[in-house]
């Protein structure tokens, strides 16, 4: 039966895979090409533009012609856009195959910012704590990852202690969360971080490429990976997504291990909101306002099933790219924006027919092969 | 004879010319959200100066609408991002958070493309230029059209919209300088909410329900009055100042309920912002200032017509 499911699954992945082969081949088809400017690392280690000296004498800066989707720079900006939503997308598929649903990842992620934010700024440049920068960035990166593992935490237990359905608790959680974000920064944004803060999430390579996001957002899904397909722990997850009641009965700790699938999910808030407020550089109680239902997306695209049981970290991911790969290639296709909201629409809607479809076909196999 | 015809082929071949050259400029136009009418505006506005100074200098212009659907500093920046990649010439925003902007503007100055924030700034960016109201001004204007209205004595609420918007926060800031000037005038409370004319419509209610004794409102920002029959009191009972001056809002000043809008000119941040990028990126001029005010306009029932014309050409076909 194991081996079966992983068929499955690895089934599912490859079909995303080709997706996103194709996108990214029409793409790099119609995508056309965009002249850069050429960049140089100067003897202060700062990027900066070339120039030549042209016929009449003028110094103009130097342009190199390129693809517009398939360049380094373009492919590196999509890596970071997607991980943002990818890391959530992950704690929110092990989330949903328990058969649960995490609305407050996005108000649990503005939290976490705020208040990682706020200890930042106060050991940041202009901070009463200037001094103390690494002391500042230890505990801010604590903060923002431990409140929004306590959201988690708080969430799960809600759920386990008053049997209430976890769409119910999390859409309150929703509000509560984004409440007390508002009313710790009075709406104001947080800003002024340690520099060695900003420069450890901001790193580029020389090339000017930031690479960050992307190295946390594999070792995310690699740990996702481990912990779904490798542990007893992430098994239990899939039983009782599968049947609750089975696995009630079978021993498994039920209550145990929901509360866990949710402070993973707020871990994974924590996480981006970390990799955001690094990248970006300040953050608001606005911030992540609507990001539980790109995450949700993703996840599902990735080909989690919303009646639990189903799903994978890696299927989260990929899922998380084609729902960026089909935002930006609205931008460098030059399409109406106006069209972008239905165009992703469609896609979610088509993943999960697609999805259904595959389920279908598969008991179908099992049931001939039974016969 | 001769002359004239040697002059002509001359001027033919000038004109074909300029026509094999003529250049292609992109400009990224990044806005706070899609829903919000006043950035429509400012989109035909854009396209609209697209075209004039198109033209005018033998250029194409094009403008790249990359908009979040929702109030969003992040995926602003990410649109700024993108916008560079793609290969815009140039870029107009408005920030819904300047901190979190700022770094995608300075990227994308350091890559040659220069930036012009309107409507809301990021003074520490390097952008070249900001255009919009003084947003201090703007709410002690709004209070003191307020003031006038009441006789100088009332109870006040401010209306403002999201409470992370620094715009919003300035222009709050603004109407309770004003306010403090007028001793017989109490500001019960600031009333924040969602930037969507219903929820606006709903907050109003809510307050007006449990502080029946409010007798003048202050909207820095228009939602409420995006809709029709937003105000549930007679004219004349409670008096009311907004900032704005969108279609739907004139029907107030119509019927009395609302005697003062105060205009912004949301068309002029689209045009005036590409005709300072175009000065910029084609002929390699500054604006004099960084800092480009535009001014409120009050409409009232004198001018209410007059203004209701400027829509037919500001609005998206």
């Amino acid at each position: 039966m194991p081996s079966r499911r992983l068929s499955l699954f690895r089934l599912q992945e490859g079909g995303l895979l080709v997706v996103i082969f194709v996108l990214g081949a029409l793409l790099t088809t119609f995508g056309g090409r965009v002249r850069t400017p050429l960049l140089t690392v100067g003897a202060d280690g700062t990027r900066e533009r070339v120039f030549e000296t042209n016929a009449a004498g003028e110094r103009v800066p130097v342009f190199v012609e390129e693809n517009k989707f398939l360049n380094v720079r373009n492919l590196a900006q999509l890596a970071k856009d997607t991980s943002f939503t990818a890391i959530m997308a992950v704690g929110m598929s092990i989330v949903i195959i328990s058969g649960g649903i995490d609305l407050s990842v996005g108000a649990a992620y503005a939290l976490a910012s705020v208040l990682g934010a706020m200890v930042f700024n106060h050991y940041g440049p202009g901070g009463p704590a200037a001094g103390s920068a690494v002391t500042g960035v230890v505990l801010g990166m604590v903060t923002c990852v431990g409140t929004a593992a306590l959201c988690g935490l708080a969430n799960g237990a809600l759920i386990v202690a008053l049997r209430v359905h976890p769409f119910i608790v999390t859409l309150g959680a929703m509000a509560i969360l984004r409440g007390i974000a508002f009313v710790v920064t009075r709406g104001q944004s947080v800003g002024g971080f340690p520099t060695a803060f900003r420069g450890m999430i901001g790193w580029t390579t020389a090339s000017g490429l930031s690479l960050v996001p992307l190295g946390v957002m594999i070792v995310v899904t690699v740990v996702g990976w481990i912990f779904l397909s490798r542990l007893a722990a992430g098994r239990r997850v899939y039983a009782i997504g599968g049947n609750e009641l089975a696995s009630r009965f079978s021993g498994i700790g039920v209550e145990r291990v929901k509360i866990g699938v949710y402070v993973i999910s707020g871990l994974s808030a924590g996480v981006a909101a970390l990799l955001a407020l690094g990248y970006y550089g300040s953050a608001s109680s606005g911030d992540g306002q609507g990001y539980e239902l790109n995450v949700i997306a993703a996840a599902v695209v990735g080909g989690a099933s919303l009646t639990g049981g189903r799903g994978t970290a890696l299927g989260a991911v990929l899922g998380a790219l084609v729902i960026q790969m089909i935002s930006s290639g609205i931008v460098i296709l030059g399409i109406d924006q106006n069209y972008s909201q239905i165009i992703i629409g469609s896609v979610v809607i088509a993943a999960v027919v697609l999805d259904n479809l595959n389920g279908w076909l598969a008991r179908r196999r099992l049931v001939r092969a039974g016969h | 004879m001769k002359r004239i015809l040697v002059l002509l082929l001359a001027g033919a071949f000038a004109l074909a010319g300029r026509a094999a050259e003529t250049r292609t400029i992109t400009i990224g136009l990044v806005a706070k959200s899609q829903g919000n009418p006043v950035f429509q505006a400012a989109r035909v506005g854009a396209e609209d100066a697209a075209r004039e100074l198109g033209a005018r200098n033998h250029l194409n212009i094009k403008i790249d609408w990359r908009t979040p659907n929702e109030e969003d500093a992040q995926k602003q920046a990410e649109a700024i991002e993108q916008l560079v990649l793609a290969g815009a010439d140039g870029i107009a925003v408005s920030c819904s958070d300047a901190n979190k902007l700022t770094d995608a503007i300075n990227r994308a100055v350091d890559n040659g493309v220069p930036v012009a924030t309107f409507d809301s700034d990021a003074p520490a960016s390097k952008r070249f230029v900001t255009y919009g109201v003084d947003d201090i001004d703007c709410g002690r204007q709004t209070m003191e059209e307020l003031a006038k209205v009441m006789g100088g004595k009332g109870i006040v609420a401010i209306l403002a919209g999201n409470p992370n918007a620094p715009n919003l926060q300035n222009r709050v800031r603004g109407a309770k300088e004003a306010a403090a000037k007028y001793p017989g005038l109490k500001i019960r409370d600031v009333y924040y909410h969602k930037e969507t004319p219903q929820d606006a419509v709903a907050r109003i209610e809510q307050v007006m329900q449990s502080n029946p004794d409010i007798t003048g409102w202050a909207f820095i920002g228009g939602w409420p009055l995006f809709t029709e029959n937003a105000l549930k009191w007679p004219a004349g009972s409670v008096a009311c100042v907004s900032v704005d001056a969108l279609p739907a809002q004139l029907a107030y000043i119509r019927n009395g309920q609302v005697p003062v809008l105060l205009a912004q000119q949301c068309y002029q941040w689209g045009h005036r912002s590409v005709e300072l990028l175009v000065d910029k990126i084609v002929f390699k001029k500054n604006p004099p200032e960084v800092k480009e005010v535009s001014p409120l306009i009050p409409v009232t029932k004198a001018n209410v017509d007059a203004y209701a014309a400027n829509w037919t050409k500001w609005l998206p076909q």
